[in-house]
């Protein structure tokens, strides 16, 4: 049986709909991320977990039990949010302590429940500091040891790493993930960096204007995406349109040049788009493969790789290679033949 | 050259503005110490201070002041509470409904208080206590400006809805997010709130005189139709008090707990 499960859930402000026919089972000790833009109703999601906000109409359920209209504070759901939302009036300690003396246990179980969670979050020096005396990934560090004090059956990240700067997001990122495998609680996590939801979850679900568009592994939403916004939304990717030549086999053609699709399950035989990530592509011909020539219209460095734009049949095509040193790099405005494996491009 | 300019007329403006202000307080200061004649003396204080009728009125007006203070801060605290919470498309329209005792004059709204209330169904007017409770309507009224304000000036430098969701889901109601979550965190904003609702309440002349109470503003009043001394060392006192309060707010919105409260 599911740990958590969402069943339909819909939500509506007005007449804009924000959540639409949403549906999810979680396991325990699962950490699944939410990824989309702004507005594709991630956070409303989130927030309906957390009792925030009421459903226009579907059932959460937490291990049986139905949460749907139970108020927040009776939900046993530890929250972490973007602002931190630290109590400014109380010390790191009481802060962490909050939810325990709310739920009336002794002094001393509160003090050692304090420690230990200190401890998880390496800052048990910090105890006695208030908010204000902190830097931000401390701060969201202890919000994350108050959530957790209270041992929460599921615990929500609200875009935790957004206000921090590159380098502690990468830091705290990671001990997120520590501390989420180490403790094993299941966690949702809401999230507009792919990079963050790539590297974090166990499962990612891709949201966009208020559906689910793809549920699957890190993988399967990187390497299989079901749909256009997936594919685009996750990574960069090459959409180059083209036209069918072979259903069957998955022949197609760009301008006068034949390709071969590795997965073309879906096809109707109407005009599709072929998909390919830029790093599948590297330069010079190879028999067997898919073969493209075209013209250097930009090359970019970009720190760890160097982006090539080609122009092929009057499309623009990314090429991602790895910045060697010894590597020789073509000028603007050369021709230049790429190829890439069947099983690497797909048809949309 | 300029920037030499540019400082002349800065205080040559603030000298002016300096004088501007304090030349007559200065004027009643040294007006109030020649009660006796020929030289300087405490004499029109230790007057006021030994007759019954100030004290009296100081008692009374200091009562009224703190039990407008409580009243206010139970009115006030959750409902500009609920209104960045639950409602803040509201905010434009609550605004000016607290703006309204600036623009009625008190006159006004102490006849409309004497004529509504002083007949049947709520006949208020009939017995001391109930012109009290009376009085300290219309001072709640009267204050609600400033109350609002610094209550909502507190409020805003507090995320206020993150802290409110952080505290119900660690398991608080609403009773215990106000007490241990929202109001020590806006315990600044309801002092400046509340020393300024006292200041106002405690010189407050035109509700008090109209429904005859012996408040401290219209013992003030009456002395200045009879005595020339007095009233000067009065109203030194009420500034006296006023600034007290406005230099007590100032201490502690600097203290160093200040940023604790506010987060910052």
């Amino acid at each position: 049986m599911s740990h958590l499960e969402l069943i339909h859930l819909h939500k509506s402000f007005g007449h804009s709909v924000a959540v639409q026919d949403f549906n999810l089972s979680v396991q325990p000790g699962e950490f699944v991320s939410f990824l989309g833009p702004s507005g594709c109703g991630k956070t409303t999601t989130l927030r309906m977990i957390a009792g925030f906000e009421l459903p226009t109409s579907g059932v959460i359920t937490l291990d049986g039990r139905d949460l749907t209209y139970t108020p927040p504070n009776k939900r046993n759901v530890g929250m972490v949010f973007q602002s931190y939302a630290l109590f400014p009036n109380m010390t790191v300690a009481q802060n962490v302590g909050y939810g325990l003396k709310i739920a009336g246990k002794p002094k001393a179980e509160i003090a050692a429940r304090v420690q230990q969670m200190l401890a998880l979050i390496q800052m048990e020096k910090f105890a006695a500091r208030y908010p204000y005396q902190l830097s931000g990934g401390q701060q969201q560090r202890v919000a994350l040891a108050r959530a957790l004090a209270i041992r929460p059956q599921v615990l929500l990240l609200d875009e935790p790493l957004s206000a921090l700067d590159a380098k502690i997001r990468l830091e705290l990122r990671q001990e997120i993930r520590r501390i989420q495998r180490q403790l094993g609680i299941t966690t949702i996590y809401v999230t507009h960096d792919q990079e963050e939801a790539l590297s974090l979850s166990d499962r990612i679900v891709v949201m966009s204007q208020g559906k689910i568009e793809q549920v699957g592994t890190p993988t399967e939403i990187y390497n299989e995406p079901a749909t256009e916004f997936v594919a685009q939304f996750v990574g960069h990717i090459n959409l180059l349109p083209v036209e069918i030549l072979s259903p069957a086999e998955g022949l197609v053609r760009l301008g006068n040049q034949v390709l071969r699709a590795g997965r073309f399950g879906h096809l109707n035989g109407k005009a599709v788009r072929l998909a390919v990530r830029p790093e599948e592509l590297n330069p010079g011909r190879v028999d067997g493969l898919n073969n493209l020539s075209g013209r250097v219209e930009s090359v970019t460095y970009l720190g760890s790789i160097v982006r090539i734009r080609l122009e092929v049949e009057g499309h623009l095509l990314a090429l991602d290679m790895f910045n060697e040193r010894r590597l020789k790099l073509p000028r603007s405005g050369e021709p230049l033949d790429v190829h890439f494996p069947v099983e690497a491009c797909w048809l949309l | 050259m300029n920037a030499r300019r540019s400082n002349f007329w800065a205080l040559f403006w603030g000298a002016l503005a300096i004088l501007y202000f304090f030349l007559p307080l200065y004027g009643t200061l040294d007006f109030s110490l020649r009660m006796k004649r020929g030289e300087l003396s405490l004499q029109a204080y230790q007057i006021v201070f030994s007759d019954p009728r100030f004290w009296e009125g100081f008692r009374y007006s200091t009562l009224m002041a703190l039990i407008t203070i409580v009243i206010s801060v139970l009115i006030f605290v959750p409902t500009v509470y609920w209104l960045h919470l639950k409602v803040p498309q509201a905010r434009p329209v609550v605004e000016i409904i607290t703006i309204l005792p600036f623009i009625i004059p008190a006159i006004v709204y102490v006849f409309g208080l004497i004529r509504t209330f002083s007949r049947p169904p709520l006949q208020l007017t009939l017995s001391p206590f109930t012109t009290d409770i009376l009085i300290v309507t219309g001072y709640v009224v009267i204050s609600m400006p400033y109350m609002f304000r610094a209550v909502d000036v507190g409020m805003r430098a507090i995320d206020v809805r993150s802290l409110t969701e952080a505290a119900q889901s660690l398991g608080s109601n609403w009773f215990q997010i106000l007490a241990h979550v929202i109001l020590p965190n806006l315990r600044i904003a309801i002092l400046s709130g509340a020393l300024i609702c006292f200041a106002t309440v405690m010189g407050e002349l035109i509700l008090a005189s109209f429904l005859v109470r012996p408040a401290l503003g219209p013992y003030m009043a009456l002395l200045g139709l009879t005595k020339a001394y007095e009233p000067a060392a009065l109203a030194i006192i009420s500034y006296a008090l006023t600034w007290f309060s406005l230099g007590l707010i100032q201490l502690i919105s600097r203290g160093g707990t200040a940023q604790q409260f506010t987060g910052r």
